[in-house]
């Protein structure tokens, strides 16, 4: 896994309107997006035959916060294992999963419904088409819907927006993607953290 | 010119039976313009019965005294000529008529009726159209024709006005044919060999047929034996080691009439991805026997009996990620289908028709997957259905200009296979009404109403209206608009499935309440989505269209037709999931979400440009969309992502309609006689437009380029010829310059062939 930084983000026209209306104006420092690339995830292997679990993978934990792998005692955000992502309930993360266009989202919006990680039910909804990807069972191919952005609620109480760009190892085009053959549960997402607490981003 | 036809039914009926061989010295012969005998055709003196020549075109009785004489030939320029000519001449010239607007069609009214007294889009594929195209299998004829796409999903499928497999009804001699594998009615079932004629009516006709015609009807016709006897032993051999033996066997003596029909077929199948294990078509062995019996009990009375039995096995290799990485599969399936159709006619007087048709068909298959290490059982699939169908209809010729016909009937189906629990059963019953009328020599009006009553899916009630305005001699116009309507299917209300390896559940709308509370109990649901209680009843898929064409003979020799159509298509079922379960997989069930419209135009241009050159050309274009996508779209719902990976929202624009279907395709045929060798060459090049194949990009929409199949042209070309004793020699390719595409599993490539006919009741009789 490695983590670069390609993408900025001009501070949003609302904070800046809103902080010129002060009488001491805060520089306006644009928050940066963080790209992570090809963390391997690899699930679970079943067997096909019996639906039975064969063998045990580990969910992989990651801190927003820290932009790395940590382990699962550590204050990590999100855990993931296939197409499963959990959040961190003990650490009263949460999340929700909103619809529109990653750039455009500049602040956490009221309809979103935050919830967290239960026994029965994920905050980050699993199975195709219900959170962040669809499955074409006719090519055999894991696709995050484009347009759905996950709001994390982190550890550290920030808030940050992430979406999710790629399932499949190298983060290859959807038209060169043959899910025979790359191998998948490598994640590729971007994401922004707004440190200062705030709901903006 | 034949109107309304009930009278026709009667008259060529009664000639089949009375085939004429009185001794005369009297020799006369039909022929078309290339010198070849015309069989079949009829000499009729005025105010005489008419009389069908033989095989030869030959008519050796003596015709009454008669002002005139009318000789008469299916696609053929009736010929009018004085008793003067008659005694004077020995041989009679009939011209061909451009395109085949003489073919009778009984699809689509269930009388017979010429194409062009019909005010629908209809077209009449001869048996002279079915052999050019060297097809083996019904899907090498449908391919050709304007209009038609064939496209494999659980088989070879027929597309039609843009609507799929499903949605179209496949009749053998007019009774439908059941057997569909998730929806799809595969056509490699149907051997070409015996098939006389192909009728395809296009457009909605529930208001006669019921469930499934919602985008048309094709009926196939077999053969019926006119000769005394006839023994036609055939063979034909093709690429990837396929052979065709076929032999058709027929007589007839005074009223009875025996066919009996026998093809093989043998192939190793084909690969479009050799570097994966498992063939894109397996190899398969398939048999067809058919028998059909009529005769005359009694001059009011007559009966028909049909049988046919379908047997078809295929083996194959499969490759399964398992435990201990990949295992490799054997695949060894099977299909069976029997039909028996009894009919009896009852024709009390020459305005009454009465026909009472019974017809049950079996369907089964089974697919036993095993592991090919030590033969242990991977998977095992059965399927068994049965339908069954008794119908009265009855024909009353009101008045010569009116004809109206009366059906009742009530069906039984039923189902039994591993992924529905015991023994299933629909029944139902149905009306039918329709009248045909003739108001004005320019005019032609037909209307129907169907009430279907069915015990799983409710009552249903099908209207249609169709007519036709001749404005000249040349020129007509049709219109029509008319219901259709899908009945949900037994997977769609009966699936009981749990795909173990993928860990989600589907199951039928009425089994979905107890399929959830079953999971509930077991604790396996961790939230439902939809509570299937309040889901109400699966309806059945229903439409509304709207077809409106020409046909304009602009001279002898060129004629252009065309049709317009719109179809509304509401209620369509798709599966969505009802809850989640705690392993953040889905149960899925069935229910009418999508709005659908498709629309296009289809036209056909043929030019007979001399006695032996004849051009034709043929062009669809098909526009659909969903209109649940479009809200989404125009909502602001739906986003795609570029090759940068930037997200934007789906624009109009963007959006290709449904999958798997081209916007623009087309034919040009060219068919010519060679004068010096006797050849008949077949020259074809078959369109197809690129097509979406599937989603890529994830937002499960055909919006963006990368998710189009490139469009192909198949060339095709048949050389054939008939020997003086009849004897048929055929030898070609399709798909000449091996256009490949892994989207559409359906066409292999190149494909020669090469075959051989031989009557062999044809050659002992010349002796």
């Amino acid at each position: 896994m490695k983590t670069t930084f390609k993408f900025s983000l001009i501070a949003l026209l609302a904070t800046s309107a809103f902080a010129c209306t002060e009488d001491t104006p805060e520089p306006v420092v644009p928050l940066e997006a963080i790209l992570v690339e090809d963390l391997a995830a690899p699930n679970d292997v079943i067997d096909r035959t019996t639906g039975q679990v064969t063998e045990v993978k580990p969910f992989q934990f990651f801190s927003l916060e820290e932009n790395a792998l940590v382990a699962e005692n550590e204050d990590w955000d999100l855990a993931f294992k296939g197409t499963t992502i959990r959040v961190n309930a003990s650490k009263n993360v949460t999340a929700a999963v909103v619809t529109g266009i990653f750039n455009e989202i500049a602040e956490v919006p009221a309809s979103a419904s935050f919830a967290t990680d239960s026994g029965e039910s994920f905050a980050i909804p699993t199975g195709s088409g219900n959170g962040w990807y669809n499955y074409n069972s006719a090519t055999f191919t894991v696709t995050p819907i484009p347009g759905r952005v996950i709001l994390v609620k982190t550890t550290d109480g920030n808030y940050s927006k992430i979406e999710i760009l790629s399932y499949y190892k190298g983060n290859p085009p959807a038209a060169e993607l043959n899910p025979m053959t790359t191998p998948s549960a490598h994640y590729t997402f971007r994401y922004i953290l707004q440190p200062n607490g705030t709901t903006t981003f | 010119m034949f109107r309304i036809n009930l009278n026709k039914i009667i008259l060529l009926f009664s000639l089949t039976v009375h085939s004429v061989f009185a001794g005369s010295d009297i020799v006369k012969q039909i022929r078309d313009e290339k010198g070849s005998p015309i069989p079949h055709a009829t000499v009729q003196a005025k105010g005489s019965p008419a009389i069908v020549v033989d095989k030869d075109g030959k008519i050796q009785t003596e015709l009454a005294e008669s002002e005139s004489i009318l000789i008469f030939a299916l696609g053929y320029e009736p010929l009018q000529i004085s008793w003067e000519d008659w005694i004077a001449q020995d041989i009679f010239v009939l011209k061909e008529k451009a395109g085949s607007l003489q073919e009778v069609v009984v699809a689509a009214t269930r009388t017979d009726r010429t194409v062009e007294d019909l005010p629908l889009p209809v077209n009449v594929l001869n048996e002279k159209s079915i052999q050019e195209t060297g097809g083996i299998r019904l899907s090498e004829i449908l391919r050709e024709q304007t209009g038609l796409q064939i496209s494999g999903d659980h088989g070879t499928g027929l597309q039609m006005q843009g609507l799929d497999s499903d949605y179209i009804l496949i009749l053998l001699d007019g009774e439908p044919l059941i057997g569909r594998t998730a929806g799809t009615f595969d056509l490699d079932r149907i051997s070409v060999s015996n098939i006389e004629r192909i009728e395809i009516l296009r457009g909605p006709s529930s208001a006669i047929y019921g469930s499934e015609a919602m985008a048309g009807v094709v009926n196939i016709i077999t053969k019926s034996t006119e000769e005394e006897t006839r023994l036609d032993l055939g063979l034909r051999h093709r690429s990837f080691n396929s052979w065709n033996p076929y032999a058709d066997l027929g007589f007839s003596k005074g009223k009875w009439s025996t066919k009996l029909f026998y093809d093989y077929m043998s192939t190793e199948g084909y690969d479009l991805t050799p570097e994966l294990i498992g063939q894109t078509q397996n190899p398969y062995q398939a048999q067809t026997i058919q028998l059909k019996i009529n005769g005359k009990l009694h001059p009011n009375w007559d009966v028909g009996l049909f049988g046919r039995g379908y047997l078809e096995n295929s083996t194959g290799e499969l490759e399964t990620s398992g435990t201990s990485g990949s295992e490799l599969l054997n695949l060894d399936n099977s299909r069976r289908d029997f039909n028996f159709n009894p009919t009896l006619r009852f024709t009390p007087n020459s305005k009454i028709l009465m026909t009472l048709r019974g017809m049950s068909s079996w369907f089964s298959t089974v697919a036993d997957t095993r592991f090919n290490s030590d033969g242990g059982i991977f998977d095992f699939q059965d399927f068994n259905q049965f339908y069954h169908r008794t119908e009265l209809q009855t024909d009353f010729q009101i008045k010569e200009n009116q004809l109206l016909t009366l059906g009742i009937g009530h069906l039984i189906e039923t189902v039994e296979a591993t992924r529905y629990e015991g023994t299933n059963r629909f029944d139902a019953g149905y009306l039918f009404l329709q009248h045909q009328w003739d108001p004005g020599k320019k005019t032609n009006i037909i209307s129907g109403l169907r009430a279907d009553f069915h015990s799983q899916y409710g009552n249903r009630l099908s209207p249609k209206i169709s007519g036709q305005y001749r404005l000249t001699e040349n020129f007509s116009w049709q219109a029509s608009v008319g219901a259709g309507f899908k009945a949900p299917d037994f997977r769609q209300l009966l699936l009981n499935f749990n795909n173990a390896a993928a860990g989600y559940y589907v199951f039928g709308s009425t089994l979905a309440q107890e399929g959830i509370e079953k999971l509930q109990n077991e604790g396996l649901i961790a939230r439902i989505l939809l509570d299937p209680a309040n889901l109400g009843d699966l309806k059945a898929e229903s439409s509304w269209a709207l077809n409106t064409g020409f046909r304009w003979k602009v001279n002898p020799k060129f004629l252009w037709v065309g049709n317009a159509y719109r179809n509304h298509i509401n209620d369509l079922i798709e599966t969505a999931p009802i809850a989640q379960l705690v392993t953040g997989q889905n149960a899925f069930s069935y229910f009418n979400i999508s709005q659908v419209i498709t629309q296009g135009i289809e036209t056909d241009l043929s030019y007979q440009a001399t006695g032996n050159l004849q051009l034709s050309v043929g062009y669809a274009f098909l526009d659909t969309q969903d209109a649940e996508v479009l809200d989404r779209i125009d909502a602001g719902e739906l986003f795609k992502r570029d090759a940068q990976n930037r997200t934007r929202r789906v624009v109009r624009s963007d959006y290709g309609g449904l999958f798997n279907r081209s916007q623009h395709s087309g034919n040009i045929k060219i068919n010519y006689q060679d004068q010096w060798t006797g050849i008949d060459f077949a020259l074809r090049a078959i369109y197809r437009g690129k097509f979406g194949f599937a989603d890529l990009n994830g937002n499960l929409i055909l919006d963006d380029e990368s998710e189009y199949a490139p469009g192909w042209v198949s060339v095709n070309l048949t050389a054939s010829k008939t020997l003086k004793n009849g004897i048929f020699l055929e030898v070609g390719a399709t798909n000449l310059f091996n256009v490949q595409t892994t989207f559409e599993p359906t066409n292999p490539g190149r494909v020669l062939f090469a075959g051989l006919k031989i009557p062999f009741a044809n050659l002992i009789q010349t002796k």
